[in-house]
Order: structure tokens, then C-alpha cells, then sequence
């Protein structure tokens, strides 16, 4: 692999192999499956350090890193290169002062679409817009937003240990996009948190309402055991003898994806969703026709 | 006789166990000394493995069987020390045994595992009423339901798949989806489960699993192999380019579609891989019902001549889903609880705001509202507003959020609609015999929105609008684009209508269908007679009372009235009818009164030609005795015995008669006389006889010509619908479609699921040509007496008359040379023996012989019991002889697969006492009590019959009313009916004529006993103990 020239310069290309890494699940192609890590990357390329990202890359899939932790502000990895200990990696995000939180989340109070994404658990798609509109980024403006260092002896930035923790920060936005919050200071929990109260704030004074009590728990229905049900022991409930089926074809067809909306995966070129959708039809059809005691088709 | 049970095994992937109890098994194990063991010993009735494949292949059209392996489990039953107590639905010899302490203990039983495929498959397949000498026990019934409950959702495509691990194995799965109304149907089922389906052991340590965990457990795994298995010729894949490497995506859907679920990838991979998977699949979660309110959309129409549809949001209460909070007043909220109406709203602002991000996923449109800091709305275009109501709503529906759409939708006034236009094509008078189910009608459809209809020009203008909803007249409509092109197409082919029968008119008229045009019928409008006779078939119509006939000999009951009136309407029309009134009401007094009315007024020249009536053998002589009785004016002509007319002679012998009697057999045996005739009214009495369309005398009867046809059947015709359909189809011939047709769209939906919108379709459908009075029939019970005694007239086999005339014969020999104490010895003893011979051959010959089809009575007697124990009712059935009861004890016990009680002198008070008690209080318990005069005449109380039997006679009217007490007493709160058989042509019809004719003298000189017979000369012994040998049945 290595060229001659390296030796004696370069450490082996070889990293140490570690056990139990945190390897990407992405092992081919791009890495980062929602539009949400698609724009991380892309911000980081968008700084011109194409070439030098690229280099992380193979070190994420290996599993090169060996732990990754996430404050807020601040990112410390353990990545295993070629020495016999892991060097050290930190990547600070510059977070948003007190002031631009306000003025951001003010942006966010005035359209209902932030808070209602963000309380059902996705990333409002325009939720650059609200930071845009205090004049502030969300994703780091210019590189220079980005404080990072690495115990390695190479000085090209990012070197591959930090380029590595960059794709699996993006691989990590993919299971919590509110990850990016953290990294600017604030929690999700913080933000809607904070939407709260300016609703509050702009709404009339009113008097504290009454608390009334009600009662909505269910009846425990618990089953009585096996020695208590000598005499009922054969019987079934007579709700049996008025149980109905409606053996039919759905009034919406494929609700239930239509519901899911696109799966986090994909196959090619085809959302896992999209591919799911025969699988209903034909399950449903061959139950009719079961159901209705005609033959089954081979 | 078998019991079929099924116990779930829900370790691993699930697995049903089949196993059955048999009554031919030794109920007791050798008894052991000491307490109960705690380890489980062999079951001594439950079937060894062998013999319980047989049975189940046999239940079963697929080759499970063949495949299937075999398992020993350990259950426990409610146990006596000497062994496992039966199952109620097996019936066995002993009688039960006095109760010692009942524990559970544990068991072995053989059984035969199914895989989850397997079972669904074995589940769903089962008969609905299971062959003769099996019987489902409750278990079984059980997991049917549950079955038929898994394949619904899977039709309704109510299930997702996710990855399970089971000790670091990763499987992919399919999953069900229970929303909110589907989880009040899985509790209602989880409550109904037997205990018996817990019966399994618990293993060591283990916990014995809750009804819902078996139920959850079973639902999963059969609809996972079900999904799993009709996608096994498939791939979910796109096609694929040679690639190697192969994502966890794609393993994932392969092993959804494969019989190989597992995941091959690290522990770690298919984790990160279903942590990804698991939120995806959460968002489908409805909303958790325990939260005291949801939110809802309600989608308002456009005010005026508007377009702007509005879909407005608020919070709604889960107990009271009236209770609506608009969001304007939950943003005016500065708490995190709001109250309104008494109700306690926490965290409304957030719930809300969830609500809307999630709903906006199967709602887009509520995007643009949520650009605003408090939506409250959001305005709709009609074009989107149609997607709404089709799409959105149900969507949003199913993910638990409430939905309130405008009344009108869904009406079927508020779409186009098809109007059928009918007119006689020829005139006819009612009534003059010209009508009938295929009688051609002239037919015209047209097109209709609600109630108006359309014109070609007035519908196109609507069509060029190109919107699904359009405002006519004030009112929204429904235009969809599929009917649309239906209704351009009727256009363009410039419908010039047709013809049609009546049959297929009234089918339109009366059922919901889709016509010819493609759109849904929404009404008939018909003229002249046509018009007049739709009129008065539909449901709530009255039918005009009519005067009985004087020439009846006898009072009707005001409802017989109505029935004779319901039979002269349906008869004006050529229409056939069905008289399907409870047993016991008197449908045959009914017919007789119709005979009778059709001829009111007309002078005998004039009068109708010959009704043929075909019958079973066993009423023949009923009938011929209730004509006479009722309609004396009739002539009636029993045809059947080896002296029957042939031939010209019978065609001459019928002109001068008005009703000609004959049997189902003789239907078929001289089809071709009685089809070379046209009859004025073909009649069949317990019509049910037909109920098998392929059988010889049923396409016999088919083939019969005639002007009218009724049926009578006292058994619930509406619960038989194969039964019904073949009565229908003789009455009104292909009214009902075919067999197989409605097989499908009847049989299937509403036998196995009990689909209520077929059944009342069906009902609607026959409504017209059934009349079903029951005795409980509020309408009926105040026309009747408490307490209807009947006597059932019977006819004697060859063999009883054979064996009578023995009797008699030799008899009459000995007599001459008796006197005094051995004449009347003789006497009596003759008596006892033709009493004997009149019950059942076997009875005289006390030979322990073969009982079926060999006594006129006890055939009579299995005719009756069917249909009453198709109405759930309970009989006594009382003997003079214990050797009868005992007979007709283990017959009954094995004709009806019923429970049997038997009380006779040998019987001891303890078991009495438990007989009576279970007979009136256990209404699942045994609905038929044999009772020997002598020990069950007095003193005790049973009430829970309303049917009473005398099988032979005592002649003493007093004893035999306190017999008839025990059911007829205080307690009972049912009309009695009292049925008392007499053989016809033999000393039984005889004595009855001669106690009816002297009552009074009857009840004092009788009251002694028999000994007044023995008084009698020879003649007149002759006389009463000779047989008539016309009154024998045909074999």
C-alpha cells in the first residue's frame, strides 16, 4: 500500500486494528442517510478540506474510533491510528451566546411548524431559516467556527482521526439530529423548553385555572389463577358466541406506510418503505381469499 | 365419541397443540393412596397419538397431518381423586358421580403440534358444526375465533415488520398493529378465553402466561407465518445488480419473504441497524388510549356559495368525544393544565403541537397553518379538501387522532346514484295467476344525485366542473371520478333499457347492489302492478287482513289470521312463500284455511285443481286427520302404500280431490306421474327435507309443475342458510342466484364471521317471502294459551304393523277358550304387548336391536326434538315403560350429541336431586329429561321445559296432566306445549276416540286404569285392537 518514500516519514499506513471500534453502519458509498448528516458533510466540504475528509473516511468504517463523547460545545474521541496508544481528539463547535438563543428561539416561537417538529421528534426542515432570521448558523458558518485538535504528529487539519470523528458525528445526527443543538449549547429538551415560556409570554394574563381531579385510570381487570376457576374452567366468555370478523381489503390501501412515511433506509435506488408496499398487497389479498374459502392461487 | 382441544404453546415461535378427550376410554386411573401426586400421570381418556391424527385428518383437507410430529405435555385439569373430570361436551355412560374435592392436578396428554402456518391454516378450515361423533370443545373454539381474528388483520393489512432478539439471535419479523377499536376487541376476546387454554403446566419457576400474553402470542406468530408464507414466491428486492456485499436492509426484506427469519450480522450491526428501525416504526404508535384527550380535526364545508373548506383543530376528550376545546382556547392557556367542562387537561400546548408535527406526515396541507405561531386552521380547496375525506381522515383516524367530518359525507343521497324504472309489460290483474318471479318487467335506469334525477345535460354540466365535490341544490355531493366515467359510459351507450324479471326487480328493489350502470342502486320506482307489488313487499308493509273462510271448522288465532293473509298476498302475485313458524303454532291449520279461502265464493265446478302436499311419512296421517278435522269441505286423497294409483287412475283420482298427501320418498319414486301434472299448489311440509340441492327427491320436487308453491318448516330457516337457499330456490326459482353465488356473498360471511351487514342484506332480501313467528314473539304470546296440548297422530313401520298383527292374532285365538281371571289376563297383556310394539319393535322384542327408522313414534319424536333444540328449548319426555326410557336415553344421547337426562324408578334421590338441579339451572347444561311415569310424575319441579312428551299413553287423563305439571307450574314463564303421540289405524287411535267423544265419562271410568278394557266383549275387542293397515308407513 505504502510508497516507498513513505518510510522512514510517514507512519505505516496500517492503523493498529482495535477491537470492539465504533465502526460506521455505512460501509460503502456515502456516509450519513438523512438530509439532516447529508448537510453536515456537506457544510464540512463546503470549507474546502474535500480531500483531507476523505482520508477519515476509511478509518470511521474500520472502526478506528474507540470512544466518542458528545457535550455541549464540545466533542472528545479516542481514535487508534498507528501508534500504540489512541490519540486524542477534540472538536469544539463555538456555542451560541445567551442572547442568540433568544433571538433564535423568538424566530422559532413565531411559527408553530418548529415547536410541533421538534415536540414529535424530527428536525423542522427549515429550522435553518429561524437561525438565519437572528442572524446566526446553525451548522458552523466557516471553518474557523470549528476549534478542533489531535494528538497525532500530523499537522494537516483536519488529520484523518478528526476527519474519522467527523463522519461518525454525521452517522450519530442520523439517530439524533438534536445533536447539533448541544454542539451550539442547548438541548432539544432546552429549546422547547424555552418556546414554552415565550407563549406564555405573549399571552394575556389569565386566572390560574382550577385543577380538578378526574379519575381516568382503568379498571384493573386481572385474571384470576387456574385454582379459581374450577367451575368456568371449560367455559369460554359468552362474548365469544357475538364475536364478529370482517375479513376486507383496507379502506385506505397501504395506510401504514403512508403513516411511516420513508424508512430511514434505503436499497439503490428505492426507499425501504416503497419496497415494503408489495408485501401488503399480496399478504392481504392471499389472507381474502383464504378468508373467503377460495382457492389459493399458486 | 371424541373432544377436540387446542392448547397454545406460546415458548419459541408458538405452536398449537391439538388433543382430545374419548369417551370410550376408561374414565378412572388406578387410584393411588395417599394425597394427590404433584407429578403428572398418564390421562386415562385422552387420546393416544395415533388415533388423534386420524381424527384430525379427517376434520382437515390439507395434509397437516401427514407432517406433523408428535408431543407429551403436561397440563392440569380439575381432577376427582379417581381422575381428570370430562370436559362438559363429552358424553359418557356413567352418571355423574358424587362430588369429592376437585383440585387440579397434573396431567399428560398426548397431542399433535402445529406450526403457526399450520394452525391458522387447520384453524380456519374447520367445519363450522363438526361431524358426527366429534366435538369441539371450548379451547378449540376458542383459537378459531382468535384464527379468523388474525387473518382479518390481515386483510385489513394491519401489521409492520421489525426485528425481535431472542438471546443475541436477531429475527425479522412481521408484527401486528392493534389500533384503538381493534384493542377493545382483543380484550374482549383475551376475556372471553376458557381457562382451559391455560391449562399447560407451568415449566419450573415459570410463570403461567396471562390470557392476553396467549392471545398477543398466538396473533403474532400465525400472522407473521401467514404474511411470511404468501410472500415466499416473491422478492421485495429490486432487481438486483451483481453486488456482493449485502446491506442489512436487504437481508432484512429478504428474511421478512423468506421461511429463514435470521439476521446474519454482529450483534452490534443489527442493533445499531434496529435502533434505527425502532423509531421509524414507533411513529405508526396510535396516541396511548389512557391519555384523557387526543386531538382531533373537524373538517367544516364551505358557508354559502364559498369554496373554502376548513379543517379546524382542537383537543377532544377521550371519555366524552363531544367535548371539544378549539385551539384558540389552548393557546390562550398560560398553564400547563387547562380546564374545561370539568375536565383536567394537562400539557395542552405541547400535546397539540406534537400532534400537529405528527399528523402533518399523513396531512400535509397542515404545513402551511404551522408558519403561524398558534394555528388554529388550516383552509382547504375543494380538490384538497376531497383528499381529506378520502385519504387524510382515515389516515388520521388510524393513528389514533379523532376526526369529525361533515354529516352529509357518506350518505348515500350525497353521491350519484343509479334509480331503476319499472313497468309492467303486460297488463294484468292482481291476483289472476298471470304473475310471477319471471314475469318480464320493462326496465329504464337513470342517473340521480340523492333523490332528483339527472338529464343527460344537467349531469354533463356537472361532470365538466371536474371536481369530486360539487354543491346541487344546497347540498354537497360526492362525485366520484370512477363513477363519473360509469355514468358517461350508461350515457353514451344511450341506455334504451330492457327487460328483466320480476325476480331480479325485486332483487334490485329490496338488496343493496351495484347495477348494471355501475353506479349504487338508490331506489325503484315501479308502476302498475309492478309498482304495487314492491309497494307491499317491503319491510314494514301492512298486508290487508282478510275474513277466515266459514267453510273453516274451527277458530283462528289473530295471528293465524295474519299468516292466512300474508299467503293469500304473496299467492296473488305468483309468488311462492315460506311458513316458517315455531313448531306448534299451527302452520298447518294456516294452509288448510288458505285451501279453504281459495275456494270461498267459487261454485264447486270453479274450484282450483289438486294441491299436492308432500310430507314426511311420519305426518301423513296428521295431516289427513287435521283436514278432516278443520277443513272438512276438502277432499283429501293420501297417496302413498303398494296400493297406490298409478297411471290414468291416479290422474283421475286426483280431479276429484283438493289436496292430494304424499312423501319426500314417493316425490322421487313416482316423479314422473306427479310431473306430468300441473298442480294448483305444490306444498311442502318440514320443507328442511330439501335442503341437500343434489339429492334425487330434492331435484324431484324442483321439477313439479304448478301455479303457487309455499313451503312450511318449523325450524329456524334464517339460521340454515344453505337450508333457506334451496327452500327459496323451489319457491322462487334463481331469485336467490346460485348455490355457489350465494355461497359467497351469503354462506361464507355470515356463517364463519358473522358479518352483520350480509345478514341483514339477506334478511332484507327474504323478508318478503319467510314469515317466522316464534312462540316468544311478543305479538304471538298474548294470542296464545298457557299450555297447547296437541296430539301427534303417527303411522306405524311395516315391521310394528307386521308385528301388531301377530299380536292381535294371537290374541283373538286364545280368546274363545278364555274366561275370567285369564281372559283378562289376556287382555291386558295383549294391551301391555301392542303398547310395546307401538313404541318400537325392538321395545316388544326386547332384543337390544338397532332403533333408528324402525318406529313411527320415535321418528316423529327425532323430527320434533331437532327443531326445538334448534330454538334452545328443553323437553320432558315421559314413558310408562323404563326399558322405553332407558332405549330412547342412549338414542337421543347419540342422535343429538346432547346430554340426556334419564329418571326412573332405580334412580337414588341423591342423583335425582342433581339431575333436577342441572336441568333447571344450567342453561348450557342437558336440554332433553326422559322420565318414567311412575318416578318423575310427581313432586318435582321443571320448569325450565316447555315442551312436554308423552311417548306412550296411560289413558288417565289425571296422570297425565300431573306429569304434565312438572314443566306447566308455577316458575314457568313459557307457553307448554303438550305432545301426545297416537299411533293411527291401532287400539292407541282408537281408546283416544273414545276418550275424547265421552270425556266425562272417560275421566271417571277410566280414572281406575286400564281393567275397564278387559270388561269388554270380543267384538268390541276386536274392533278396537284391529289395524288399519292404510294408516302404515311406505318403507
Amino acid at each position: 500500500m505504502g510508497r516507498w518514500s513513505d518510510w522512514g516519514y510517514y507512519e505505516p499506513a496500517r492503523p493498529k486494528p482495535v477491537k470492539d471500534g465504533i465502526k460506521t453502519k455505512s460501509q460503502r458509498g456515502e456516509i450519513g442517510e438523512t438530509w439532516w448528516s447529508k448537510r453536515w458533510i456537506g457544510v464540512l466540504h463546503s470549507f474546502g478540506m474535500g480531500a483531507r475528509l476523505d482520508r477519515g473516511r476509511s478509518y470511521a468504517r474500520k472502526g478506528q474510533v474507540v470512544s466518542i463523547d458528545i457535550q455541549n460545545g464540545i466533542v472528545t474521541a479516542k481514535v487508534q491510528g498507528t501508534r500504540a496508544r489512541p490519540y486524542s481528539v477534540k472538536i469544539e463547535l463555538k456555542p451560541l451566546s445567551e442572547k442568540d438563543w433568544d433571538e433564535v428561539t423568538d424566530a422559532m416561537a413565531a411559527q408553530a411548524v418548529f415547536a410541533a417538529k421538534l415536540l414529535s421528534g424530527e428536525m423542522p426542515p427549515n429550522i435553518e431559516e429561524a437561525f438565519a432570521e437572528a442572524k446566526v448558523s446553525l451548522f458552523p458558518a466557516s471553518e474557523k467556527e470549528l476549534d478542533t485538535d489531535c494528538s497525532c504528529p500530523d499537522w494537516a487539519n483536519p488529520c484523518k482521526h478528526i476527519a474519522a470523528v467527523y463522519y461518525l458525528l454525521a452517522e450519530s445526527f442520523d439517530e439524533d439530529p438534536f445533536l447539533i443543538f448541544k454542539l451550539r449549547g442547548l438541548t432539544k429538551e432546552e429549546i422547547i423548553e424555552m418556546l414554552r415560556e415565550k407563549r406564555a409570554q405573549t399571552l394575556p394574563e389569565e386566572e390560574a385555572s382550577r385543577v380538578i381531579e378526574a379519575d381516568f385510570s382503568e379498571e384493573d381487570s386481572a385474571v384470576p389463577p387456574l385454582e379459581e376457576c374450577m367451575d368456568t374452567f371449560w367455559q369460554a366468555g359468552e362474548a365469544l358466541d357475538s364475536f364478529t370478523v370482517n375479513p376486507t381489503h383496507p379502506e385506505v390501501d397501504n395506510a401504514i406506510l403512508k403513516r411511516l412515511g420513508n424508512a430511514p433506509f434505503t436499497v439503490g435506488k428505492h426507499n425501504v418503505a416503497s419496497l415494503l408496499a408489495k408485501a401488503y398487497t399480496v399478504a392481504s389479498s392471499a389472507a381474502l381469499q383464504k378468508a373467503l374459502g377460495e382457492p389459493q392461487e399458486e | 365419541m371424541i373432544v377436540l382441544h387446542a392448547l397454545w404453546d406460546n415458548i419459541a415461535f408458538g405452536k398449537l397443540h391439538l388433543w382430545a378427550e374419548s369417551s370410550t376410554l376408561p374414565a378412572i386411573t388406578p387410584k393411588i393412596r395417599g394425597r394427590q401426586p404433584k407429578k403428572p400421570r398418564p390421562h386415562p381418556f385422552a387420546l393416544a397419538i395415533d388415533p388423534l391424527k386420524e381424527a384430525v385428518g379427517s376434520l382437515s383437507e390439507s395434509l397437516i397431518v401427514e407432517s406433523a410430529t408428535s408431543a407429551v405435555l403436561p397440563i392440569l385439569l380439575p381432577s376427582a381423586r379417581k381422575g381428570p373430570l370430562p370436559s362438559p361436551e363429552l358424553i359418557r355412560e356413567e352418571i355423574i358421580e358424587d362430588k369429592d374435592e376437585i383440585v387440579l392436578t397434573p396431567w399428560y396428554i398426548d397431542t399433535l403440534p402445529l406450526d403457526p402456518d399450520d394452525a391458522l391454516d387447520f384453524l380456519i378450515s374447520l367445519p363450522g358444526e363438526p361431524p358426527h361423533g366429534v366435538a369441539f370443545g371450548s379451547s378449540l373454539c376458542f383459537w378459531v375465533e382468535a384464527a379468523k381474528f388474525s387473518l382479518e388483520l390481515i386483510t385489513r393489512q394491519c401489521f409492520i415488520p421489525t426485528i425481535n432478539e431472542d438471546k443475541g439471535s436477531f429475527r425479522a419479523v412481521w408484527r401486528v398493529v392493534i389500533d384503538e377499536e381493534d384493542s377493545e376487541r382483543v380484550q374482549l376476546l383475551s376475556n372471553s378465553m376458557p381457562p382451559s387454554c391455560r391449562a399447560f403446566l407451568p415449566q419450573e419457576e415459570g410463570r403461567a402466561p396471562s390470557p392476553s400474553e396467549l392471545l398477543s402470542s398466538f396473533i403474532n406468530r400465525t400472522v407473521d407465518a401467514f404474511v411470511r408464507s404468501s410472500l415466499s414466491s416473491m422478492s421485495l428486492l429490486p432487481t438486483r445488480r451483481g453486488r456482493r456485499v449485502v446491506s442489512l436492509s436487504e437481508q432484512w426484506l429478504k428474511a421478512l419473504s423468506s421461511d429463514d427469519p435470521r439476521l446474519e450480522a454482529s450483534t452490534e450491526e443489527v442493533g445499531s441497524f434496529s435502533q434505527e428501525i425502532k423509531p421509524w416504526l414507533s411513529q405508526i404508535q396510535p396516541t396511548p388510549s389512557d391519555t384523557p384527550f387526543r386531538t382531533c380535526f373537524r373538517l367544516d364545508s364551505p358557508d354559502g356559495d364559498a369554496q373554502e373548506w376548513k379543517v379546524s383543530f382542537h383537543l377532544q376528550a377521550s371519555d366524552d368525544r363531544s367535548l371539544l376545546v378549539p385551539a384558540k382556547k389552548v393557546w390562550g392557556t398560560r398553564s400547563g393544565v387547562i380546564t374545561f367542562l370539568k375536565r383536567r387537561f394537562e400539557n395542552p400546548q405541547e400535546r397539540l403541537l406534537a400532534d400537529l408535527g405528527r399528523a402533518s406526515r399523513v396531512f400535509p396541507a397542515i404545513d402551511e397553518s404551522l408558519k403561524t405561531a398558534r394555528p388554529v386552521e388550516v383552509s382547504l380547496g375543494t380538490e384538497q379538501a376531497y383528499s381529506f375525506l378520502r385519504q387524510s381522515a382515515p389516515l388520521l383516524e388510524q393513528s389514533g387522532f379523532g376526526v369529525l367530518l361533515p354529516p352529509w359525507w357518506q350518505k348515500p343521497s350525497a353521491r350519484l346514484n343509479a334509480k331503476l324504472r319499472l313497468k309492467p309489460k303486460a297488463k294484468a290483474r292482481v291476483g289472476s295467476g298471470l304473475m310471477g318471479m319471471d314475469s318480464i318487467v320493462a326496465y329504464d335506469w337513470e342517473i340521480a344525485l340523492g333523490d332528483e334525477t339527472l338529464s343527460p345535460a344537467e349531469f354533463e354540466k356537472l361532470a365538466s366542473l371536474k371536481v369530486p365535490l360539487v354543491k346541487v341544490r344546497g347540498q354537497w355531493v360526492e362525485l366520484r371520478p370512477e363513477e363519473i366515467e360509469a355514468a358517461i359510459a350508461f350515457f353514451q351507450k344511450k341506455h334504451d333499457g330492457g327487460e328483466m324479471g320480476l325476480g331480479e326487480a325485486l332483487r334490485i328493489g329490496l338488496g343493496p347492489e351495484v347495477s348494471e350502470v355501475g353506479l349504487p342502486v338508490i331506489g325503484v320506482e315501479a308502476e302498475g302492478w309492478v309498482g304495487e307489488c314492491m309497494d307491499r313487499l317491503s319491510e314494514g308493509a301492512k298486508i290487508a287482513e282478510i275474513e277466515p273462510p266459514q267453510s273453516f271448522n274451527g277458530q283462528l288465532r289473530p295471528y293465524q289470521i295474519k299468516g292466512l293473509s300474508w299467503l293469500v298476498f304473496l299467492k296473488q302475485f305468483g309468488l311462492g312463500a315460506c311458513l316458517a313458524d315455531d313448531m306448534g303454532l299451527g302452520k298447518t291449520i294456516e294452509f288448510i284455511a288458505f285451501m279453504l279461502h281459495e275456494r270461498v265464493g267459487r261454485r264447486k265446478k270453479s274450484w282450483p285443481g289438486p294441491t299436492l302436499l308432500i310430507c314426511p311419512m311420519s305426518v301423513v296421517g296428521n295431516w289427513k286427520k287435521e283436514v278432516e278435522r278443520f277443513g272438512p269441505l276438502l277432499k283429501v286423497m293420501v297417496h302413498h302404500g303398494a296400493d297406490r294409483l298409478s297411471g290414468k287412475a291416479f290422474e283421475k283420482a286426483i280431479k276429484k280431490h283438493d289436496l292430494v298427501v304424499s312423501t319426500y320418498a314417493l316425490a322421487h319414486r313416482d316423479e314422473e306421474l306427479f310431473s306430468r301434472i300441473h298442480w294448483e299448489c305444490v306444498v311442502l311440509d318440514e320443507a328442511q327435507n330439501i335442503k341437500n340441492p343434489s339429492a334425487k327427491q330434492t331435484q324431484a320436487i324442483r321439477k313439479l309443475n304448478a301455479n303457487h308453491k309455499v313451503t312450511l318448516t318449523g325450524t329456524p330457516v334464517e339460521n340454515r342458510l344453505s337450508e333457506l337457499w334451496s327452500i327459496m330456490d323451489f319457491l322462487n326459482p334463481g331469485y336467490l342466484k346460485s348455490a355457489q353465488d350465494f355461497h359467497r356473498n351469503f354462506v361464507i360471511p355470515i356463517e364463519k364471521y358473522r358479518n352483520p351487514t350480509r345478514a341483514e342484506t339477506l334478511k332484507r332480501l327474504i323478508q318478503p317471502f319467510v314469515l317466522r313467528r316464534t312462540k316468544t314473539d311478543p305479538t304471538i304470546i298474548n294470542d296464545l294459551p298457557e299450555k297447547m296440548e296437541m296430539k301427534v297422530f303417527c303411522n306405524l313401520s311395516q315391521e310394528q304393523a307386521t308385528l301388531y298383527e301377530a299380536v292381535v292374532k294371537e290374541m283373538l285365538e286364545k280368546i274363545e277358550d278364555s274366561e275370567g281371571i285369564e281372559r283378562k289376563g289376556l287382555v291386558l297383556s295383549t294391551l301391555l304387548k301392542l303398547k310395546q310394539v307401538c313404541n318400537h319393535p325392538a321395545h316388544f322384542l326386547q332384543d337390544g336391536s338397532k332403533l333408528p327408522e324402525r318406529s313411527g313414534k320415535l321418528i316423529r319424536l327425532e323430527e320434533m326434538l331437532e327443531e326445538l333444540l334448534a330454538e334452545g328449548d328443553k323437553a320432558l319426555i315421559f314413558t310408562q315403560f323404563a326399558e322405553m326410557g332407558a332405549m330412547l336415553h342412549n338414542h337421543l344421547r347419540e342422535t343429538f350429541g346432547c346430554e340426556t337426562l334419564f329418571l326412573y324408578g332405580g334412580t337414588t334421590k341423591k342423583q335425582r336431586d342433581a339431575m333436577i338441579q342441572r336441568f333447571q339451572d344450567d342453561h348450557r347444561g342437558p336440554p332433553l329429561f326422559i322420565l318414567s311415569l311412575k318416578a318423575g310424575g310427581l313432586g318435582i319441579n321443571l320448569t325450565a321445559a316447555n315442551h312436554v312428551f308423552h311417548f306412550d299413553r296411560w289413558w288417565n287423563p289425571a296422570v297425565e296432566n300431573q306429569a304434565t305439571d312438572r314443566a306447566f307450574r308455577i316458575g314457568q314463564k313459557k307457553n307448554v306445549q303438550v305432545h301426545k303421540f297416537v299411533c293411527l289405524g291401532t287400539l292407541e287411535e282408537r281408546i283416544d276416540e273414545m276418550i275424547e267423544r265421552k270425556k266425562e265419562l272417560a275421566e271417571s271410568i277410566v280414572g281406575t286404569g286400564e281393567t275397564w278394557l278387559t270388561e269388554m266383549s270380543t267384538d268390541q275387542l276386536k274392533k278396537i285392537f284391529a289395524l288399519s293397515r292404510d294408516a302404515v308407513r311406505e318403507e
